[in-house]
């Protein structure tokens, strides 16, 4: 049996996917007021009652999360805003590494590479769009000039937009792209093979070994 | 066929709300009267205006305006209701089209395929969709004037009038031909011109492509509570035009580049598993 090594914690990987669940959730539910087809699914105001319900999850998850390990938010937090020049050699080299398997060119990674720290990044300013937006159009939907409201549509549309073009790089990558093993692993039992981790994510390797 | 409108002549107009009450039971629109039995406390707010606002179930209201004007003092009175816009901007920023236009050129809408979401009032440029939204859910249903063209009420496809217009004892609204009308606007505001009220107007002619209800003004729509220059606001614009296409291209794009990337890949892994390929 090859040695693994931890990459996840169990507290970690029930936020995750307590959180990926209610986002899939939003996703489909706003998906389906983007798409004229489909949005008929959304009459009688059905699908804006599970759309609340899913985000009172998707903001309660994180909220439990955060006090009960202070320690590993701060370090994600500040892995996601800490960025360097190998950060940019990383996504240089990528296309080489995701289409040719390519992986000479892509500098040592820590705990997070490039790609993850992206994601994070987004998952924390969009997370904040949204829930910015999102509230005012709940609760001052009334007491809001429709100017600003229909500004918050907008702006819940674009990180809408956004979100859901990387939530398709997300899934791929964890679960698709042919070249890739382990990741989904890392998030489901929490442990990656030594070597996994080794040509990974190097310096984060060398860290903790 | 020929699109049909509403000509209000507000000189004509005596504020005598039969149109109210005549939309309400044409419409069954029935509404509590406040009165303390009914558990509502009526509140007297200074004004013969009644009731205060556009609901649910008003979709139609007079204002009643007190304007210094030719050395006097004059009682303006507006008609609050849908204009039926041409270019509506209710029907662009609805998400399934439950709001539509109707083939006389009215803002029709379904109200079994409402979604409550809201967007058509955030976007009129008139204020004028209601709706009774639960803060909680967010369960709503839109309602406004549909120009009598609700199913099972539909007095237009029966080649009546609407229910306002059969009921104004001053003849103050007229339903006819639109291009009818707007000749008919025209002559009304130049005869206005002619007796001195020389902001006479003829509101709707041109306003959002043409609305489907026109004002006789013998002074200036502000006057009349009435904005200028009405228009779609660039936020709707930006929303639908822009950002949502744009939408769609980014998202087909993303699910593109990564089919490709798959295919690319998979070719790359068949050939690095032959064991000839080179080492690492």
């Amino acid at each position: 049996m090859a040695q693994e090594v931890e990459r996840y914690r169990k507290p970690t990987r029930i936020l995750h996917w307590v959180h990926s669940g209610a986002f899939v959730v939003l996703f489909l539910t706003g998906l389906i007021i983007f798409i004229p087809g489909l949005s008929i699914l959304a009459q009688d105001s059905i699908t804006r009652i599970i759309h609340r319900i899913a985000v009172v999850l998707f903001v309660a998850a994180p909220l439990i999360y955060i006090p009960m390990n202070l320690k590993s938010t701060m370090r994600g937090i500040k892995e996601a805003f800490t960025w360097g020049s190998g950060d940019l050699e990383w996504l240089k080299a990528a296309p080489r590494y995701y289409f040719l398997n390519d992986e000479e060119a892509m500098p040592p990674q820590g705990h997070m590479n490039t790609g993850q720290k992206l994601w994070w990044l987004m998952v924390l300013v969009l997370g904040a769009v949204f829930f910015i937006t999102g509230l005012i159009m709940w609760a001052f939907k009334e007491a809001a000039p429709g100017a600003v409201l229909e500004w918050m549509v907008l702006l819940h549309d674009v990180a809408f937009i956004a979100a859901g073009c990387m939530f398709f790089v997300h899934i791929y990558l964890s679960v698709i792209h042919p070249l890739m093993k382990g990741s989904l692993n890392s998030m489901t039992k929490g442990k990656v093979s030594a070597e996994y981790a080794k040509s990974h994510h190097g310096k984060w390797y060398r860290e903790i070994s | 066929m020929a699109e049909k409108a509403i000509l209000f002549d507000a000189t004509r107009c005596t504020a005598c709300r039969g149109c109210q009450v005549a939309c309400k039971q044409w419409n069954e629109n029935d509404e509590e009267i406040p009165t303390v039995e009914n558990g509502v406390q009526s509140k007297n707010w200074g004004s013969y205006e009644n009731p205060p606002d556009l609901s649910p179930s008003t979709w139609l209201k007079i204002e009643f305006r007190e304007v210094e004007r030719m050395g006097g003092v004059d009682w303006l009175f507006t008609r609050r209701a849908c204009m039926h816009c041409t270019d509506a901007a209710c029907v662009r920023v609805c998400p399934n089209g439950s709001l539509y236009h109707h083939e006389l050129g009215f803002v029709a809408y379904n109200k079994d395929t409402c979604t409550g979401c809201g967007y058509c009032i955030d976007a009129c440029p008139f204020d004028v969709p209601r709706s009774d939204r639960n803060l909680l859910t967010g369960s709503a249903k839109m309602d406004k004037c549909t120009l009598c063209t609700t199913p099972g009420l539909d007095r237009i496809a029966e080649g009546w009038q609407p229910m306002c217009v059969k009921t104004c004892p001053p003849k103050a609204l007229q339903f006819d031909n639109r291009s009818t009308l707007v000749s008919e606007g025209m002559q009304r505001v130049n005869t206005l011109k002619s007796k001195g009220y020389t902001n006479a107007y003829l509101y709707g002619a041109n306003e959002l492509g043409g609305l489907h209800v026109m004002y006789v003004l013998d002074d200036s729509a502000e006057a009349y509570g009435l904005p200028a220059d009405p228009q779609v606001s660039g936020s709707t614009i930006a929303w639908q035009n822009v950002i949502q296409p744009l939408g769609w291209a980014l998202g087909g794009l993303t699910l593109l580049g990564l089919g490709l990337n798959y295919l690319v890949a998979r070719q790359t892994k068949v050939e690095q598993e032959q064991p000839v390929e080179k080492e690492d």
